[in-house]
C-alpha cells in the first residue's frame, strides 16, 4: 500500500525558514542545518528500507496559482492564499507495509519543537476502482 | 559603459537568470526588476566580498528572493484594495500550435523574441531588450539615448505592461511565425547599432558604447543561431561600418566622409572578421538585405584607396537591394553608385526621380546626395544650395557643420573664376 504523508505550511512558516523578519522569530543557520540533516537522514533510512517513494517541497505560497474555468474560459488567480493560511508544503510517499506503519514513520516527520504541528496520513488509491470504497 | 571582468560577467549572465525566474515563476515584468536588483547586489558586493563559486546560482538565488518579496508586497495591496489578480489564460495557451510545439531554444534568445516581439513599440523594444538582455540599467539606457531615466522607466514599462497584457509567453517563436520574429530581432539590434553609429540629436557624432552593445547582443544571438545567414550579414555589416568608426572624425570631431577618410585608420581585424563572416554566409542560399548590405561594405572596405572602391559591383548589389524592398534610402544610395560608375549625370537623373518621393522630405541625404554630384559636374550655384538646405534638415551638429563647411568652399570660391 502506498501512503501519503502531507506537510503543511503558511507563508509565514516559510518566512521563518527563510530567514525573513515577522513577528516570529527566524530559525539560526545551526537549526536549519540540523533540519535539513535530520528529513536527510530520515529519507535516507526509508530509503535503504525499500520504502521510501518520493518526497518533495513546495515552494513558498506566494508563488501558487489557482485555476478555474469560467464561461469556458480558464481564469488564473495568482497567489491566492492569505498570509497565515496553511497550506500544502510538502510531501513524502511511503510505500510500506500497512497504515500503521505509514502512521509510524509519519510521526517522524511533525516537529517536536512546534506545539500544535501535525502531518496528515492518507492511503494512496490503487486505481480509480477502489473509490467506491 | 563598464567593462570590468564583473560586470561583463554579470551581463552574460543577466539575461540566463531572467531566463530562469521566468521559466519556473512566471511575471516576466516583476522578475525583470528582480534581476535588475539582484544585479546590482552583485556589481556592489563581488568586487568587495569576490565572485561566488557559482555566480549563476548566487543570482538566481538572490533574484527568486527578490521576486518573492516583490509579488508578496503586490498580493498584498491587492488584497487590500480587493482586486484579486485573476487573469483568463490567453486563447494562445490554450489551442496547441498548428505545427507542433516550438523546439527548445535558449533561454537568452527566447528572451530577445520576447523583447523584440512585434507587439511592442519599437522604442519599447529596443529600451527591453538592452535592460532584459544585455543587462543594462535604466540609467545606463537613457544615458544611451539621451533621454531623462524617467522618460527610459516609463518605456520599459509599458513594453513590460504590454508583454503581460497580451499574454505573450516565455517560448521560442512557432515555426510559422519564426521568419517574422527574427526579422524584428535583426530590426531592433540594427537600430541600436545605427542610433550608436550615427546619433540623431546632441553634439558629438559617435556613440560607441551603443554600437559596441549593439555588435556585442548581435554576437550573442550570431553564436545562438550561426547557421542564419541574415544574422551572420548582420554581424558583418555591423562590423564593417564599424571598422571605418576611427578614421570617420577628423581632429575636432568633424566629419570626414569616407572619399577622404585615412584607410589606415580602419580597423583590419574587424574588417578580416567581417569579410570572412560575409564570404561564409553569401553561398548558404537565400540572401537578404543584411547580407546584401555588408557585401557593400566589404566592397568600400577592401578597396586601398577610394579611388579604387569598385563602384560597378556596389551598382550591381545595390541593385538587387532595391529588388528586394521599396526603400527610399537604398534607391538614394544606388543612385550614387551609380553616379560613381557611370557619371555623375547618370546619378542625378535617378535623384531627380527620389526629388518628390515624401518619405525623403525631411532627409538631409538626398540634398546631400546631389549636392555632391553637382558640385562634380559644376553644378557650383546649385550644389551650394543643396548642401545649405541639406544642413538645415540635419540634426546632427557634426553633419551640419561639414555640409555648411562645403557650402562655404563653394561659396568662397567665386564661379567666375571657374
Amino acid at each position: 500500500m502506498k501512503y501519503m504523508i502531507l506537510l503543511y505550511g503558511s507563508q509565514r512558516d516559510y518566512d521563518v525558514l527563510s530567514g525573513r523578519a515577522t513577528d516570529r522569530p527566524v530559525m539560526s543557520a545551526e537549526q536549519i542545518a540540523a533540519m535539513h540533516q535530520h528529513m536527510e537522514t530520515f529519507h535516507q533510512a526509508l530509503a535503504e528500507s525499500g520504502e521510501l517513494v518520493d518526497a518533495r517541497g513546495l515552494s513558498e505560497p506566494v508563488h501558487a496559482r489557482r485555476v478555474r474555468v469560467r464561461e469556458g474560459a480558464p481564469v488564473v488567480t495568482d497567489g491566492p492564499y492569505p498570509e497565515t493560511q496553511e497550506v500544502l508544503a510538502g510531501y513524502t510517499i511511503v510505500e510500506c507495509a500497512s497504515f500503521d506503519r505509514a502512521t509510524e514513520i509519519a510521526a517522524g516527520l511533525v516537529d517536536p519543537d512546534a506545539p500544535g504541528a501535525y502531518v496528515d496520513v492518507r492511503p494512496v488509491l490503487d486505481s480509480v476502482e477502489d473509490l467506491g470504497g | 559603459m563598464p567593462h570590468a571582468p564583473v560586470e561583463d560577467l554579470l551581463r552574460t549572465l543577466a539575461p540566463q537568470v531572467l531566463g530562469a525566474l521566468v521559466r519556473r515563476y512566471g511575471h516576466f515584468d516583476t522578475a525583470e526588476d528582480a534581476v535588475q536588483e539582484a544585479l546590482i547586489a552583485a556589481v556592489d558586493g563581488w568586487p568587495r566580498d569576490g565572485v561566488p563559486d557559482n555566480p549563476r546560482g548566487w543570482l538566481i538565488t538572490v533574484a527568486s528572493r527578490r521576486l518573492t518579496d516583490l509579488l508578496r508586497r503586490e498580493q498584498a495591496r491587492r488584497r487590500r484594495e480587493d482586486t484579486v489578480a485573476r487573469w483568463v489564460l490567453p486563447e494562445q495557451w490554450r489551442a496547441p500550435a498548428a505545427d507542433g510545439p516550438p523546439p527548445d531554444a535558449d533561454d537568452t534568445l527566447v528572451l530577445l523574441f520576447l523583447c523584440c516581439h512585434p507587439a511592442l513599440s519599437p522604442a519599447s523594444q529596443i529600451a527591453l531588450t538592452l535592460r532584459a538582455v544585455g543587462g543594462l540599467s535604466t540609467a545606463e539606457v537613457a544615458r544611451a539615448f539621451l533621454v531623462p531615466e524617467a522618460t527610459m522607466t516609463r518605456r520599459i514599462s509599458r513594453g513590460k505592461q504590454r508583454i503581460r497584457d497580451s499574454g505573450l509567453r516565455f517560448a521560442p517563436p512557432t515555426d510559422a511565425e519564426r521568419a517574422d520574429r527574427l526579422a524584428a530581432v535583426l530590426h531592433v539590434l540594427y537600430l541600436v547599432f545605427t542610433e550608436g553609429y550615427a546619433r540623431t540629436a546632441g553634439p558629438g557624432l559617435l556613440r560607441a558604447d551603443l554600437t559596441a552593445e549593439a555588435i556585442r547582443l548581435t554576437r550573442l544571438t550570431h553564436r545562438l543561431l550561426p547557421d542564419d545567414p541574415e544574422v551572420t550579414g548582420l554581424l558583418a555589416l555591423m562590423l564593417l561600418t564599424d571598422a571605418r568608426a576611427p578614421a570617420r572624425l577628423g581632429p575636432h570631431g568633424e566629419l570626414v566622409p569616407m572619399a577622404e577618410q585615412d584607410r589606415t585608420r580602419w580597423r583590419a581585424d574587424q574588417i578580416a572578421e567581417g569579410i570572412a563572416l560575409i564570404t561564409g554566409a553569401l553561398p548558404g542560399g537565400a540572401v537578404g538585405p543584411y547580407q546584401l548590405q555588408a557585401a557593400i561594405a566589404a566592397v568600400h572596405d577592401e578597396a586601398p584607396s577610394a579611388a579604387a572602391t569598385d563602384w560597378p559591383q556596389i551598382t550591381a548589389l545595390y541593385e538587387v537591394l532595391r529588388g528586394m524592398s521599396d526603400n527610399p534610402v537604398v534607391a538614394l544610395n544606388h543612385a550614387v553608385a551609380v553616379a560613381m560608375s557611370r557619371g555623375a549625370p547618370a546619378g542625378l537623373t535617378l535623384l531627380a526621380d527620389l526629388a518628390d518621393d515624401p518619405r525623403l522630405a525631411d532627409d538631409p541625404r538626398l540634398p546631400a546626395a546631389r549636392a555632391h554630384l553637382w558640385e562634380l559636374v559644376g553644378e557650383r550655384v546649385a550644389a551650394r544650395e543643396a548642401y545649405r538646405m541639406a544642413a538645415s534638415r540635419s540634426t546632427n551638429l557634426a553633419q551640419q557643420r561639414y555640409l555648411n563647411a562645403r557650402a562655404d568652399r563653394l561659396a568662397d570660391d567665386p564661379p567666375a573664376d571657374g
